[in-house]
């Protein structure tokens, strides 16, 4: 075989292949996206429509009511932009400091390393639910009752799994890369910001997108520490489509949903081409 | 070779910190830090309502508040998920609202660990709102240990709707809407529809999926799951057994359809809405009128209505679910917080079907004039209607008739329930005897 | 010297030791007490000692709720594995509109699991779902899944599979790593594509897979929101989370729920020791 010929994966594929490919791909997309086709429709259908037998997948009319009601039930534009306002430290501080920890982590060998790392994993392993009073009662004696603080400041002493993420992402750094920048005098610092964080762009790339989406999608930590209504989050707003003695809005639910959805899939669409951008460096490891 | 050294490294930190502090000071800037010490005439007000709901509730409390003068001012805390864990927390953290919502089983519970303040004595003495102005199978549900412990601001029955059209289709006379039937003569009435056909559909008599509650079957034979003196265990008698018979004919018949069947629908009260079954327990709030009235003109239907068949016993027999407004135990006895909690419970008598409160049934047709038709069947249940008497161990028992009897009766006829509810006696029995 | 430079990793991970000690340490000192008291939550805790955990072991709920756990866990952590690991290959290949199937087979992560949750309930009904609509299709009579005991298990496994794309990000980041000239190399000495993967991805995928195992198995033992939503016949869909959540939430009674989350804690926490301690036989490193 002529090295001309070698292939490098996803670059030249056979026609065959490549309709095998699309086919495979596009198959299993619609898996995937039957929840959202579902949530879209019913966002789109009239009350009577919402539950048939069998399911109905497209309105046969459609109407935009379930819109216009959504917004007129919780303010979901401002909820948005308070949740972003939560998002946005808590994605400089989780992203930052977690790979600045995980640089320590994953280049040094400082003494009780490992056993700091493994503490580390351990504190992912107690469930949420019962330590979450105790923070609470915390918080609330230090006078930061309904207030975004306990939800962001945490942020900022990193995320143990954003760091254990990272920490196996430098550590596949080949080692020459700082010897060299030590040897041309460089400090551990400037070798964090110089090598590892461009090195790392598509893993932080990542890990901000889970830092939003955390923020996004989480309603327990924030329905706790929130009270008043001007600062309610989306999750938040989502929840209050139903209750125990009002009826469930399931049209303004889906499309108050399909809303809360968009922000996301537009960074999603955004971020993913870094995903894989990445520095070449597998051509220096070689 | 140039090593990192303290120095460095502190003014990294340095930067970090003044980072963090930033975030902390924005954060604090936006949300308007803690607030300060509390007026004495404010009080909190904890509720489920959100969304439309929320937005008349708010409107009711601006009212109160408008009316009190200055005199106290109510503020609202909506609770939209998962409310009796914030609650709880917020307990714990000593931050308890003035006032909150409990449904009727958590009455007895959060009384006796302590959360609630005891209002027996401004209740009875009140010159507004006493406890003989409230239907006694509504106030019996605030009641615990002798004392009362929250004003109950909704009482939702179950009632019987019925598909008229259906009935003249198969030529069923109509249930009487103010009058006894008994268990029998409903399963006669539903064995005339199941299995048959109507409008392309198969339909049943009635549909039952874990709706309607455990007790409305066990009360039908005359039988009840814990005595009136809210202490004694009683499930495990004759006529309990009877009334769980009940159920078990209408599984083994397939009066309702199968109970994994049910959800397909989204929900159990969409198989009326969709004339799957003729008739439907029902809470007296349930808006059918509006739903039907909504309906293309070819899927509408009559809606008739029927007070539940009467239990065994001749006794009450329409389960009537509750809630109350409750007060944290930090402000038993004080004055301008009763009055608050009267007066705010007083104006929801206009707003939820059905007022607890006797005397007060014109409101129903005030808050929802659609109910019109219903006002025999609802004047009637009324007056019979009763919650369950609960003790704290409630939820623990509840568990047990809900996974390992109904589920399992729901899921094979053939199932022993007499036996498991022996089984669930020996249980909570056991559960009383260990209370603290 | 060089010792010196190591040390100077203790200053790189020191923010994430202030957080561990001023954000989790303490509260999860007062859930060691907790689990030693009879805390209901909203009035007083007496400490009771070893009860709980003795308490814990009689009862046959916990027994039940742990070992549906187990199954779920050892079948649906490799199942995730491989699919998202398959799921990552394919959306690795730069075929145009690559881009928009990565964030399609991303989507399930980016939705709650409420949502999930609600749409599952509709595509798994017996009836008139979706799943058992295609099985007709196919003249096979469906199965009541959620609603019938022996097939709770399997429709969790369905959920668990469509959102293996989760784990997408964190296997592209590291898929774009492996140098191509490996590839090429391989494509000389006449390796297929299956060896390929085999060979050269998988190996070089290690310590991302050794993540995502190590994750997967802590999401898997606290597995929650759709369970709690959907729950499941004959308790089978009682995870052991929703059996803590209901002790602490619905029955009151924290500190034994407390207890029950350090005995959660120490499975984890022995099982990231065993595969931790596998690591070194399979996990490549430089």
């Amino acid at each position: 075989m002529s090295v001309e010929k070698v292939k490098k994966p996803g670059t030249h594929m056979g026609k065959v292949r490549l309709v095998l490919w699309y086919v495979v791909a596009i198959a299993g997309s619609l898996i995937m996206l039957l929840p959202f086709v579902w949530m879209i429709s019913t966002s789109l259908k009239t009350e009577n429509e919402i539950f048939t037998v069998p399911i109905r997948w497209l309105p046969t009319q459609f109407t935009i009511q379930n819109y216009i009601k959504a917004l007129e039930v919780v303010p979901i534009l401002k909820c948005m932009l308070n949740t972003v306002i939560i998002a946005v430290p808590k994605i400089i501080g989780e992203v930052f400091v977690s790979a600045l920890v995980a640089f320590g982590f994953a280049r040094f060998e400082f003494k009780g390393r490992n056993v700091m790392f493994m503490i580390m994993l351990a504190t992912m392993m107690l469930p949420y639910e019962v330590t979450m009073i105790p923070t609470f009662m915390a918080w609330s004696t230090l006078g930061f009752a309904d207030s975004y603080v306990p939800l962001v400041l945490p942020a900022f002493c990193g995320s143990a799994s954003f760091i254990f993420f990272l920490r196996m992402y430098f550590e596949t750094v080949p080692r020459d890369y700082e010897e060299a920048a030590w040897i041309d005098g460089a400090s551990n610092m400037r070798v964090f910001r110089m090598v590892f964080l461009p090195l790392a762009k598509p893993a932080l790339i990542t890990i901000c997108l889970w830092s939003f989406m955390g923020t996004w999608n989480d309603l327990l930590g924030q329905l706790i520490y929130i009270d008043s209504q001007e600062k309610y989050t989306i999750q938040l707003a989502l929840a209050s489509f139903s209750s125990m003695t009002g009826e469930t809005l399931w049209g303004p639910l889906m499309a108050a949903s399909f809303m809360a959805l968009i922000p996301v899939l537009v960074l999603l669409l955004y971020a993913q081409k870094y995903f894989m951008e990445g520095v070449k460096m597998g051509g220096i490891k070689g | 070779m140039r090593k990192i050294t303290g120095k460095r490294m502190s003014a990294i930190m340095r930067r970090l910190v003044s980072l963090g502090l930033a975030a902390v000071l924005f954060a604090t800037l936006l949300t308007g830090c803690g607030k300060g010490s509390k007026d004495k005439n404010t009080f909190t007000f904890a509720t489920w309502a959100a969304g439309t709901e929320l937005q008349e509730f708010q409107a009711i409390i601006d009212k109160v508040n408008e009316e009190a003068n200055g005199e106290f001012k109510i503020e609202v805390l909506s609770i939209p998920s998962d409310y009796y864990v914030k609650i709880s927390t917020k307990i714990a953290a000593k931050t308890c609202p003035d006032f909150f919502w409990l449904t009727q089983e958590l009455i007895s519970k959060y009384a006796q660990m302590g959360a609630l303040a005891d209002l027996t004595e401004q209740f009875q003495n009140s010159e507004n709102l006493t406890p003989d102005m409230y239907y006694e199978g509504v106030i019996s549900s605030a009641r615990y240990a002798g004392s009362y412990w929250g004003l109950p601001w909704i009482a939702n029955p179950i009632i019987v709707y019925y598909n008229k059209d259906m009935f003249d289709e198969f030529n069923v006379p109509y249930p009487a809407a103010d009058d006894d039937w008994t268990w029998e003569e409903f399963l006669d009435i539903c064995r005339e529809f199941s299995g048959k056909e109507y409008r392309g559909n198969k339909v049943y008599g009635t549909v039952i999926d874990g709706w309607p509650n455990i007790e409305t079957f066990i009360w039908a034979g005359g039988g009840d799951i814990i005595a009136p003196d809210g202490e004694t265990i009683i499930l495990n008698s004759p006529e309990a057994k009877k009334g769980m018979g009940y159920l078990q004919t209408i599984v083994s018949e397939g009066l309702s359809p199968r109970y994994a069947e049910v959800a397909s629908l989204g929900d159990n009260n969409v198989w009326y809405e969709k004339q799957r079954v003729a008739m439907y327990f029902g809470g007296m709030q349930d808006n059918f009128e509006k739903k039907v009235a909504e309906m293309d003109e070819s899927e509408r239907f009559e809606i008739g209505y029927a007070p539940m068949p009467v239990c065994d016993d001749g006794g009450a027999w329409s389960f009537d679910w509750t809630a109350s407004t409750v007060m944290a135990k930090s402000l038993e006895g004080d004055e301008l917080a009763y009055k608050a909690l009267e007066a705010v419970t007083q104006a929801f008598f206009e707003w939820k079907i059905a007022p607890p409160v006797k005397g007060s049934l014109e409101n129903v047709v005030k808050i929802n004039p659609q109910k019109e038709a219903a006002m025999d069947t609802i004047a009637y249940t009324m007056d019979y209607a009763r919650s369950a008497y609960y003790i704290p161990e409630w939820s623990d028992i509840n568990d047990k008739l809900w996974y390992n009897l109904y589920v399992s009766l729901l899921n094979d006829a053939e199932f022993d329930y007499e036996g498991k509810m022996d089984e669930i006696q020996t249980y909570s029995e056991g559960l009383v005897k260990d209370r603290k | 010297m060089r010792e010196k430079r190591q040390r100077a990793g203790f200053y790189f991970v020191l923010p994430w030791l202030i957080g561990l000690c001023v954000f989790t340490a303490l509260p999860m000192l007062a859930a060691v007490y907790i689990g030693m008291t009879d805390w209901d939550i909203v009035g007083n805790a007496s400490f009771v000692g070893f009860d709980n955990y003795i308490k814990l072991f009689q009862e046959e709920a916990f027994v039940r709720s742990l070992w549906v756990t187990i199954r779920y866990a050892v079948l649906a952590v490799p199942l995730i594995i491989a699919t998202s690991l398959a799921i990552a290959v394919l959306v690795s290949r730069n075929n145009r509109g690559v881009g928009v199937f990565r964030v399609i087979y991303y989507m399930p992560a980016i939705v709650s699991g409420v949502a999930v949750a609600i749409v599952f309930k509709w595509i798994l009904d017996p009836s008139y779902g979706l799943l058992n609509g295609v099985l007709s299709f196919f003249h096979i009579q469906g199965p009541d899944w959620l609603y019938d005991p022996a097939w709770v298990l399997p429709s969790y496994l369905i959920m668990a599979v469509w959102g293996a794309g989760g784990g997408l990000l964190t296997y592209l980041a590291a898929l774009k790593d492996i140098p191509e000239d490996l590839y090429g190399a391989a494509m000389i000495d006449g390796a297929n594509t299956f060896q390929k993967v085999r060979y050269i991805t998988v190996p070089l995928m290690t310590p991302i897979i050794f993540y995502n195992l190590v994750l997967g198995i802590i999401g898997a033992f606290r597995k929650f929101t759709d369970a709690y939503v959907l729950g499941g016949a004959g308790k089978e869909g009682n995870f052991y989370m929703v059996y803590l959540y209901e002790e602490a939430f619905g029955h009151y009674r924290m500190g034994y729920a407390t207890a029950l989350a350090w005995v959660l804690f120490v499975i984890i926490l022995l099982l990231t020791f065993v595969v931790n301690w596998t690591k070194k036989y399979w996990v490549y490193s430089e």
